[in-house]
């Protein structure tokens, strides 16, 4: 349960990301067009599936994608709706959970996050600051916002899906938020390979959008688990279906750590 | 069942899990499961569904987020147990 001054400081951080929108919001999407040259296979037709399924589906949503890249989170939210589309429905810009470790070591970083909609989550946490985390995620989801996961809960290391080694933070979520729904979402760079940090410059994305209602009768922990796998199964067949009609490139070498 | 029988069936759940050999070879009461072992949090919860599975208990999440050591795992089997 969050303090008055949590839960007002979560609805400052949201509406300060609603106006940085209007400052940074068309920087970001200069960067993403000019800088990175990135480029999106049927972008047109992505956008309106995503309101489609958004309208459908109003509410907690939890948006579970692949993991392929440390800006993945970006280039999902460019790719999902225009600036206006963010300016005129706010709770389309959706939370994201970034490991705090990788991104609040300085400032800068810092500021992206917070103006972009983070809530920091820690690897190894301890009880207070996990309990503090989930209790943010479960009251923005409250409010009918979406929380943007990676159920993998890693980067791949391979560029493929993971459905051994997987977090249960997203079993876990919907645990504490039932009526949330899921979206999984396949993004994948034509020129993917292995393990990286950045897309390649001139990249061009393939995006899948399906919903899913993963389902358990089990209960606590173990409902955790039968859903994140759920979550997880679904990415592994968006991710078969991308193969079966693209040739895989040949892989970059994964890190040995 | 008695601590070292516990004991012993903790660390042969635990072991598959483990990526910190050395860590395992010298395991005590203080021995973390996510430090220590270099198990990570959602292995910790494959463990403690094999812990229900092994001992016939059932744990609730409050109490599964309090095992941090192999000794709490112990104490917390031994009472669920009793």
């Amino acid at each position: 349960m969050l303090t008055l001054r949590q839960r007002v400081a979560l609805h400052v951080q949201r509406s300060l990301s609603y106006v940085g929108l209007v400052v940074f919001g068309p920087v970001v999407i200069a960067i993403h067009r000019y800088w990175f040259r990135f480029s999106t296979h049927d972008l047109r037709a992505v956008r309106a599936r995503y309101r489609e399924l958004r309208a459908a589906n109003p509410g907690p949503l939890l948006i579970c994608s692949n993991h392929l890249t440390l800006i993945d989170s970006i280039i999902q939210a460019v790719l999902l709706t225009s600036l206006w589309g963010y300016l005129r429905h706010p709770s389309a810009l959706p939370w994201n959970l970034p490991e705090a470790t990788n991104y609040y070591h300085n400032w800068l970083w810092r500021l992206v996050c917070y103006l972009g909609r983070c809530i920091p989550v820690q690897r190894g946490a301890s009880r207070e600051h996990a309990a503090l985390a989930q209790a943010r995620m479960h009251y923005v989801l409250g409010r009918g916002d979406a929380i943007a996961i990676f159920p993998e809960g890693k980067r791949s290391r391979d560029g493929r899906v993971d459905d051994r080694d997987f977090s249960y933070g997203v079993g876990q979520l919907l645990n504490q938020t039932p009526d949330a729904k899921v979206l999984c979402v396949y993004l994948r760079g034509m020129h993917s390979g292995g393990f990286g940090d950045f897309p390649a410059a001139g990249e061009c994305f393939h995006v899948q959008l399906q919903m899913l209602e993963p389902q358990s009768s089990n209960q606590g922990l173990r409902r955790a688990r039968d859903l994140s796998a759920q979550v997880v199964a679904c990415l592994k067949r968006m991710e078969e279906a991308y193969f079966a009609t693209h040739a895989a490139p040949p892989a970059a070498p994964s890190p040995t750590s | 069942m008695t601590e070292a029988q516990i004991t012993e069936k903790v660390i042969a759940l635990v072991t598959p899990y483990v990526k910190n050999r050395e860590a395992l070879a010298n395991v005590t009461k203080d021995t973390t499961f996510l430090g220590d072992l270099g198990i990570n949090s959602a292995r910790l919860v494959d463990i403690v569904l094999a812990f229900e599975d092994e001992f016939g208990i059932e744990v609730s999440d409050d109490a599964a987020d309090s095992i941090a050591t192999v000794g709490d795992a112990v104490t917390l089997i031994g009472k669920l147990t009793a």
